[in-house]
């Protein structure tokens, strides 16, 4: 502070000086930019427009675009200080390698051909297998289809996967099976055009806020929210359903149950569209009302109403989130949900469909464009055809395409620990806080003879492990395209340069090839990411994620494009052999980890508006920070009367696995009486030290919504104020 | 101010700005008034309740049109929850300022950096006026003008109003995914006699100030609501320059008051007596974010307490130091009664600046008698440490009714219904419960113990620091009314405690 301000003759009035933006108005002077950047937002999948502006080739503000039909000009909290991401203290700027327990800068070329010998050495000596690479949800489209071919086809592994496989793998295999393809088949305009809508174990208030205005703007449909948690979202609802942990699957059958006894099913529909009815109902005889109370905690007569509610309704719509995702019985949960929108015939028209609200901003990008749980472009492995096709179009040997998935992701985590993996290449995530039992996953990397991390972030919980950081581009860098939840892709611009010397993922991606000596063959004449994308129109033309039509400047025009249009299965043909659709016998099993032996209450975990993840984006935005600067845990304060525990109270949260301390109490009727909430965002209180390695058998995702904890006092703690 | 209106915001529509001829512009629904107010009207939010997701947003947004620092937010997003599981309820408050009828930060600024404009309504502050006293802070019971340590001036919020002149939405409004938050236009006469729809739970009752801001509520309201912050409750600045200047003004005029009634004849203990007025002066504009402009304190004397304490030390400080002066010549008794007068008016002054409804724990007598008793105690100890002839038990009296004036209020508190008083209770027996503890017993060593015992200077060291440590208690003690605030906040470990 300089002497004229410590006297007050200086108050920083230029600094706090407004002036006029020609497009925006009146304005701090700060945030007055010379240039403005159409993209797509970075964070969620709900893909919202935005500008960025730029003042002297930085990012100064950042703007909803009104003309984005996803979100009208309105972001979130995390959308409106995404500049904020590019200028953090924490970006990664140069490559780094690790001697002797130091990162010691190194240049790009001797980092690229430091990987790519240490890879190769590790695969010629435990076999091609011994790579794993954990991607993530993140990256442009046309990145992932390039780093596809580039694992599959270059480093010749197929034990390849994304963090997706944390978040809506679940959802991708419940479509699978129901329908025969992944491919969410409604539009966040029936959320606007149905007459009922049920939101099962999805917070989006907090979550995707967004799309609330969609909800506020649909006067006329029944808002349905069922939660174990009183969520920011169930105070939107017209009937709040609080359901027991994992009793989703029951509602939904007992629902089925009534619809059926009462007939009102579309047995048209059943008949010409679906297999599996007769079976179906057999199987539903035993979740009657009473036996669906008893289970979720609700009572008949609730359960009766909202299966009028649904079965009356013209059009209804059920969307899902993490609560349904997050459990070893996820996908067989998408398939109950499947069959409800089957039975009624509600799929495939306005304001009609089974939604899973997706969560990274290009997760389904990495879901189409694959090389993990399928082929690019929807295809399978399982499918001779399918690959012969993919072949002819790569003109390669269809040997060279393999006929199974690799390890997926906790399987590649199994297989470390196993020292069956010895070598890994993770992608812009950060598993150290975001997967399931954290010293599980450390021991794992531990084993690793070589980890190569590429973030935009340095350092991260995992970059900080790593043997090899490689300093990568993020969103506003760099060009290319995301889908969101509602199958639109969007264009993705450059507003700034990467930082030092980051670099896209996609540069990336090709310099190895280069090293690899396939450049030419996988990557011909590719210097950018319009290079994958027309290849990639061809490799998805025909098929249910058809970009062929698709150019980047008419994306960009038509404020993104819908693959398959508004809506998927309109004609009632599914992408099954016989083009029916399938109905599954769900089973509702207990959750794995009951609460008992000295672990009594039920952990849940989530987010909170302020934070992305693993906060190494929105931990480097100091608005958000200090808005949500740390962990809490919920409990009830029923609950704590038993335990003695007060109201801040500084407490340690202990499972079978580990603990977590220090963590802040909030006594609150949020959660109800045995239950306890934490968000998973924080680093410095990890709660998935907390949680289990228990996976979805179908889609191996983690069961990160019940674990069985305690809550103590932490030893010699007081009280947060 | 640019008005009338530009023609843009007649039309209604924002957006026209975007000029892509193939985009048609969705229907917007009017969040901002298409004109100006007219003579009785003034503008104000509306504020959606049930619309609020507590998305915070708003808070975002308004941070970014003024560019200001992230830990300081002109408009705040608020928790209030009640209820027992599953029939929980919580609902969010969303608040910038409320450009009241009758705002009581305009009422007490000393140097009038506050307007209400008369085309508007609006409650304007300037930060080129502003001196950075933080008067205004005190007195506004929504907590609405926030003190820019950075700047060295408050701030707060002005709707936006630049950006309604010229038909654009504030930037809260604009961002609100909800549209939870528009401005409207009121008849300033109608709410004043009917303002009930500016309450709602975890907000200050609207009618102190007449808040402007109208509330929809959500229907089915229960009657448990509370602030979700209502269990974090944290000690206040503690405004050390005040402190000082606090204690050793009144210690001055104590010791002057002491002069005049005893034995004038001592000009030594009046030329010490008027270097602590000088040291506690100058030590009080310190506290200032502006020094430099410590002068214009006095322009709003007719009004503000503030300016009249300015006005009056400054008034005691030349009288004093001409009486101090002339002792060296033998002046009569009654050359010294302006001087105490007065002195005794400044201390006044001091004590009506703190008797704010915005922060309760200082609104009561107690405050009064709190600042004229250090005086009393102090000014006659510091006199018979200098050598004069003070009865000691005139001292030890003061000091007995000083300690009964602490002991009462504390007791007040204790008892009291109203939440911000049983909160500085909590407050003053945990967090501060050492600090209390000192100064009473300080008060009772040197006030009257060591005073009895006739060791003049140990006994006002003691009472000194006691005084010293009550005024920063008072300081920090104070809970002020506030709207609800968010459960979480930028947090500290207190005390430790063994498991």
């Amino acid at each position: 502070m300089n002497w004229k301000r410590l006297a007050g003759i200086d108050n920083l009035s230029e600094e706090y000086a407004y002036g006029q933006d020609p497009v925006h108005g009146y304005v701090s002077a700060k945030k007055i930019a010379d240039k403005w950047v159409a993209t797509t937002c970075g964070y969620c999948s709900v893909g919202c427009g935005m500008l960025v502006g730029t003042k002297d080739g930085k990012a100064v503000a950042v703007r909803g675009n009104p003309e984005h039909p996803v979100n009208l000009g309105k972001l979130c909290p995390k959308g409106l200080s995404e500049h904020y991401t590019l200028q953090a203290k924490s970006r990664a700027t140069k490559p780094l390698l690790k001697r002797n327990g130091k990162f010691e800068p190194i240049s790009w070329d001797a980092a690229l051909t430091t990987m790519v010998e240490k890879f190769r050495g590790v695969q010629a000596k435990y076999g091609a297998g011994a790579l794993g690479v954990i991607s993530t949800g993140q990256l442009v489209t046309e990145e992932f289809y390039t780093l596809g071919k580039l694992v599959q086809l270059g480093f010749g592994t197929s034990n390849f996967d994304g963090n997706t496989t944390l978040c809506m793998a679940s959802a991708v295999a419940g479509y699978k099976r129901s329908f025969g393809s992944d491919g969410p088949p409604g539009s966040y305009a029936d959320l606007e055009t149905a007459d009922v809508i049920l939101l099962i174990g999805a917070n989006v208030a907090d979550n995707h806020p967004i799309l609330c205005g969609r909800l506020e703007k649909n006067k006329k449909a029944t808002l349905i929210v069922a939660d174990p948690r009183v969520t920011k979202t169930a105070m939107l609802a017209d009937i709040f359903l609080p359901v027991k942990p994992r009793s989703d699957i029951a509602l939904l059958n007992g629902i089925a149950h009534i619809l059926i006894r009462d007939g009102l099913v579309n047995r048209a529909y059943i008949e010409a569209h679906t297999t599996g009815y007769a079976e179906l109902c057999a199987f539903l005889e035993k979740f009657t009302p009473e036996h669906v109370a008893q289970v979720t905690g609700l009572g008949v007569e609730t359960i009766e109403r909202v299966a009028m509610l649904y079965g009356r309704a013209k059009a209804a719509t059920i969307g899902w989130t993490m609560g349904v995702n997050h459990s070893t019985q996820g996908a067989e949960t998408v398939s109950a949900i499947n069959n409800l929108a089957l039975l009624t015939g509600n799929i495939g028209k306005s304001g009609a469909s089974p939604f899973s609200i997706t969560g990274q901003c290009n997760a389904m990008g990495t879901r189409e464009t694959g090389f993990t749980s399928g082929l690019p472009g929807y295809r399978k492995f399982e499918s001779a055809e399918d690959r012969e096709e993919l072949a002819g179009i790569w003109k390669i040997d269809v040997e060279r395409i393999p006929t199974a998935r690799g390890l997926s992701y906790p399987d590649i985590i199994e297989a470390a620990l196993a020292k069956k993996v010895r070598a890994l290449w993770i992608i812009a995530t950060n598993p150290v806080v975001s997967f399931p039992n954290y010293d599980v996953l450390i021991q794992a990397f531990e084993n690793l003879e070589f980890l190569v991390v590429q973030d935009g972030f340095h350092p991260t919980p995992t970059t900080e492990l790593a043997d090899l950081v490689l300093p990568a581009a993020v969103w506003g860098e760099k060009e290319g395209t995301y889908t969101n939840s509602e199958r639109r892709v969007s264009k993705v611009n450059k507003a700034v340069e990467p930082p030092g010397e980051a670099r896209s993922d996609f540069d990336i991606f090709v310099a190895l090839a280069d090293k690899l000596g396939v450049c030419a063959e996988i990557f011909p004449g590719w210097t950018s990411t319009r290079d994958a994308f027309e290849e990639w129109k061809k490799v998805s033309a025909g098929r249910l994620c058809d970009y062929s039509g698709m150019t980047w400047e008419a994306i960009e025009r038509e404020g993104g494009i819908q693959w398959g249009g508004e809506r998927l299965y309109a004609d009632g043909q599914f992408e099954t052999v016989d083009g029916k659709a399938k109905l599954f016998k769900v089973e509702c099993e207990p959750f794995p980890e009951q609460p008992g032996g000295g672990f009594p209450l039920i952990l849940n975990t989530g987010r909170t508006v302020e934070h992305w993840h693993t906060r190494t984006k929105t931990g480097e935005v100091a608005i958000l920070d200090s808005m949500s600067p740390r962990a809490w845990l919920e409990m009830n304060p029923r609950d704590a009367k038993k335990l003695g525990l007060k109201m801040h109270d500084e407490i340690s949260l202990v499972s079978r696995r580990s603990r977590v301390d220090a963590i802040e109490l909030r006594l609150t009727e949020i959660v109800a009486p045995g239950q306890v909430f934490m968000p998973f965002h924080f680093a410095e209180t990890n709660v998935n030290r907390a949680t289990q390695s228990a996976f979805d058998p179908i889609s191996r995702e983690p069961n990160y919504k019940q674990c069985a904890v305690r809550i103590e006092r932490t030893p010699s703690a007081g009280r947060v104020n | 101010m640019l008005l009338p209106l530009l023609e843009r915001a007649r039309l209604g529509d924002p957006l026209t700005r975007y000029t892509d001829p193939e985009f048609t512009a969705p229907e917007l629904t009017a969040l901002i008034p298409c004109s100006v107010p007219a003579p009785g009207e003034q503008y104000r939010f509306h504020f959606d309740m049930t619309k609020c997701i507590g998305c915070r947003c708003c808070e975002v947004a308004c941070n970014e049109q003024n560019g200001n620092p992230a830990d300081l937010r002109w408009r705040r997003v608020g928790e209030i929850e009640g209820g027992t599981y599953p029939f929980t309820q919580r609902h969010y408050l969303s608040m910038g300022c409320n450009h009241c009828v009758d705002a009581a930060c305009l009422k007490g600024c000393p140097v009038e950096a506050y307007t209400k404009s008369d085309l508007t309504g609006l409650v304007l502050h300037s930060a080129d006026i502003c001196i950075g006293c933080q008067y205004c802070t005190w007195n506004c019971p929504y907590g609405v003008p926030q003190y820019n340590p950075e700047r060295g001036v408050v701030g707060k919020c002005d709707m936006c109003h630049n950006r309604l002149a010229d038909g654009d939405e504030p930037a809260c409004v604009n961002a609100c995914p909800e549209e939870a938050i528009q401005i409207e236009i009121v008849n300033i006469a109608a709410w004043v006699a009917d303002h009930s729809t500016a309450n709602a739970p975890g907000l200050p009752p609207a009618h102190e100030t007449i808040s402007t801001t109208r509330i929809t509520l959500p229907a089915q309201l229960g009657p448990e609501l509370e602030k979700a912050d209502h269990t974090r409750v944290r000690p206040e600045h503690p405004h050390w320059p005040l402190v000082v200047m606090l204690t050793l003004t009144q210690l001055s005029v104590g010791a002057f008051a002491g002069l005049a009634l005893l034995d004038v004849a001592r000009p030594i203990a009046a030329i010490a007596a008027l270097l602590v007025a000088f040291l506690s002066l100058g030590a009080s504009t310190l506290h200032l974010g502006r020094p430099i402009h410590a002068y214009r304190a006095i322009k709003m004397w007719k009004r503000s307490w503030l300016s009249r304490e300015v006005l009056l030390f400054s008034l005691f400080a030349g009288s004093a130091s001409a009486f101090a002066g002339a002792t060296l010549f033998g002046l009569p008794r009654v050359a010294a009664i302006p001087t105490v007068l007065l002195g005794l008016a400044g201390v006044t002054a001091s004590a009506f600046i703190y008797l704010v409804p915005a922060r309760p724990a200082w609104n009561n007598w107690h405050t009064l008698a709190d600042f004229h008793l250090t005086g009393l105690v102090l000014g006659p100890a510091f006199l018979r440490a200098l050598g004069v002839n003070v009865p000691v038990a005139l001292i030890a009296s003061f000091a007995a009714l000083q300690l009964f004036n602490q002991v009462l209020k504390l007791l007040r508190l204790v008892s009291s219904e109203e939440f911000e008083l049983r909160a500085s209770a909590r407050l003053l027996s945990q967090d501060l419960k050492r600090i209390l503890v000192a100064r009473l017993a300080l008060l009772v060593i040197g006030g009257i113990g060591l005073t009895l015992a006739d060791f003049p200077i140990p006994a006002l060291i003691l009472a000194l620091a006691g005084e010293l440590a009550g005024r920063y208690l008072f300081f920090v003690s104070v809970v002020p009314r506030n709207m609800a605030l968010p459960w979480l906040t930028q947090g500290r470990l207190t005390q430790g405690r063994a498991a």
